[in-house]
């Protein structure tokens, strides 16, 4: 017979379980209840439409997306350009290549990037990146979209690094010793071997590597500058999605439309998040063929 | 060196009755006989753990060589020697001389890569690349740096024909290798090693996961193999090794009990523990 503490240990456990998707529905429900009135009012096409964000125009206030979303891409993908390739050979080199002790001295390193506060990282960007960018490039200001690329993209290698160093060691250790046994040199083995086996773990590991990177707010908030004008090059000033909603939201009149602009922006970046990470779910669900 | 019980026989036969017993082999210089493999007074270890003891054994030019014993006995561990897969291992180390084509292959400087581009290996589970039949048997060429697409196909469809794969698979090159059968796969495995165009084929218990038929296939093919390779193959299997190879070696516990033509192994084995082992009474 189940006991009575038994039955309620499930019961607890199950409703933590359920906490999970109550939240994430929560916040659905908060981000389409919010955004719905703006939505209605003005329909889907001021959003996306070629114009400015200028929500406080007097007579007729425009509510534009586009240039932040531009500046999210310019962000995300300089982020995911930077970080990729230094992830993936990060995990190639702790996988293949290091030492069990190397790997024991960087891998904690790893754990510590992952927990560096984004303020403190932003404050570097401030403070150091920005003035080297601004002298390199003889810019005025360093605070650009670039600036922003690179210190997200430093956010996203630690996930970047560990779930394609998974991706790597999963990958059977035949194949490799078929490799050598074929003549082919340590190098061959990783660059035509291993890493094309674990591709789509690799590639799971950069989209979440980007999820991470969609929604950053606080470091791009302090080092792109946050203009919102239409990004020419990497080396101008950009605001992002989340920066503009976290720049309005302090001083935004409570359920004007402004608010609810700034809600269609929240689930915009929920939506894009929320897919990317389904696609890496899936991707990493597809287990390298093993054959057995 | 020569030690009592009988696991040094190769020398003793070389030295004193080759010429009788196998005129094929007589050379008047046997100090530098010319071998396919040569192994001296090899002793290998994994950490403080002894796998093989003092084995010294001459193999010479094409035919088959079967290594036999139980399980664990050092028989692939003794495979793995001689194109230093072994290496991979960390901890492992080795004392005496193995010699391939008459150059130690445990020196500083000696070349792995070309080495095992010279010995190629199949191994006992089929272990085809997850890509494609022809990228599959392109692949050694192709780390060798050849582009040459004519070149490739060509080289391609001979080592799958030298396989007996050919004709099987030769329409579909592009699809998976993984979507072959396991006997198929072991033998695009073998296609893949000749591409490499090795001199010395070793193979570790290749038909211990395939089926009986697939087993006889690869059988077959061995022996049309040995015609133009050195093959040394590890089996489990003592009736596989009577029936594929041209000379036995017996291994129990490290040791190389007895080495000598299969049909002698077969049907005289000088030493007690040979007689046991091949008339089933243990292993």
């Amino acid at each position: 017979m189940v006991s009575i503490t038994e039955k309620t240990m499930r019961v607890i456990f199950i409703s933590c379980g359920l906490a999970i998707i109550i939240f994430l529905a929560g916040i659905l429900y908060i981000l389409l209840s919010n955004s719905m009135p703006g939505l209605i009012e003005l329909g889907l096409g001021p959003f996306f439409a070629a114009d400015r964000w200028n929500p406080g125009a007097y007579g007729e206030p425009s509510y534009s997306l586009l240039n932040m979303i531009y500046g999210t891409l310019m962000v995300t993908l300089g982020a995911l350009i930077f970080a990729v390739p230094i992830g993936v050979a990060a995990a190639a080199y702790l996988a293949e290549i290091a030492s069990p002790w190397e790997r024991e001295f960087f891998k904690p390193i790893v754990e510590v990037l992952a927990g560096v506060p984004s303020v403190v990282l932003g404050f570097f960007g401030l403070v150091v990146l920005a003035p080297l960018i601004a002298r390199a490039f003889n810019l005025n200001s360093g605070l650009t979209a670039f600036n922003g690329a690179i210190l997200v993209g430093v956010m996203a290698l630690p996930t970047i690094i560990t779930l394609a160093e998974d991706a790597i060691t999963a990958v059977p250790k035949e194949y490799r010793h078929a490799s050598l046994a074929l003549g082919g040199t340590r190098w061959q083995t990783i660059w035509k071997i291993t890493i094309p086996a674990a591709f789509s773990g690799i590639t799971a590991s950069a989209m979440l590597g980007m999820g991470r990177a969609i929604g950053e707010t606080m470091t791009v908030l302090m080092v792109t500058g946050n203009m919102v004008a239409r990004p020419e090059s990497f080396l101008d000033s950009v605001r992002t999605l989340s920066a503009g909603i976290a720049i309005d939201i302090g001083d935004v009149v409570f359920n004007s439309t402004h608010f609810h602009a700034l809600f269609v922006a929240g689930l915009l970046l929920f939506l894009i998040t929320f897919l990317v990470n389904l696609l890496a779910d899936i991707l990493i669900q597809r287990k390298p063929e093993v054959n057995k | 060196m020569m030690k009592t019980n009988g696991n040094v026989k190769i020398d003793e036969t070389s030295v004193q009755e080759s010429a009788e017993e196998k005129p094929d082999q007589l050379n008047p210089d046997l100090e530098n006989e010319y071998c396919e493999v040569k192994v001296e007074n090899l002793n290998f270890f994994y950490g403080s753990v002894q796998a093989l003891f003092n084995v010294t054994v001459k193999v010479h030019e094409k035919g088959v060589a079967a290594l036999i014993g139980p399980s664990g006995c050092g028989k692939s561990t003794f495979l793995r020697v001689l194109n230093r897969m072994n290496d991979l291992i960390p901890g492992t180390r080795l004392e005496g001389k193995v010699s391939i084509h008459g150059e130690n292959i445990y020196v500083s400087n000696t070349d792995v890569v070309n080495l095992r581009k010279k010995v190629g290996m199949v191994f006992q589970h089929p272990n085809p690349f997850p890509k494609s039949i022809f990228d599959n048997v392109a692949y050694g060429p192709r780390i060798d740096g050849l582009k040459d697409k004519a070149v490739l196909s060509e080289i391609v469809e001979t080592s799958l024909k030298g396989a007996a794969l050919w004709d099987e698979v030769k329409d579909r090159l592009n699809e998976p290798a993984l979507a072959l059968s396991g006997g198929q796969q072991q033998r695009l495995c073998i296609a893949r090693a000749l591409a490499v165009k090795p001199r010395i084929l070793l193979m570790d218990e290749p038909t211990s996961a395939i089926d009986p038929i697939a087993t006889q296939r690869i059988e077959d093919l061995v022996r049309n193999l040995c015609n133009d390779y050195t093959i040394i193959i590890v089996t489990h299997n003592m009736q596989q090794a009577a029936r594929i190879s041209d000379y036995t070696g017996f291994f129990l516990q490290g040791e190389m009990i007895e080495w000598g033509s299969t049909s002698s192994i077969f049907t005289n084995p000088q030493d007690n523990r040979t007689e046991d082992y091949i008339t089933g009474r243990f292993g």
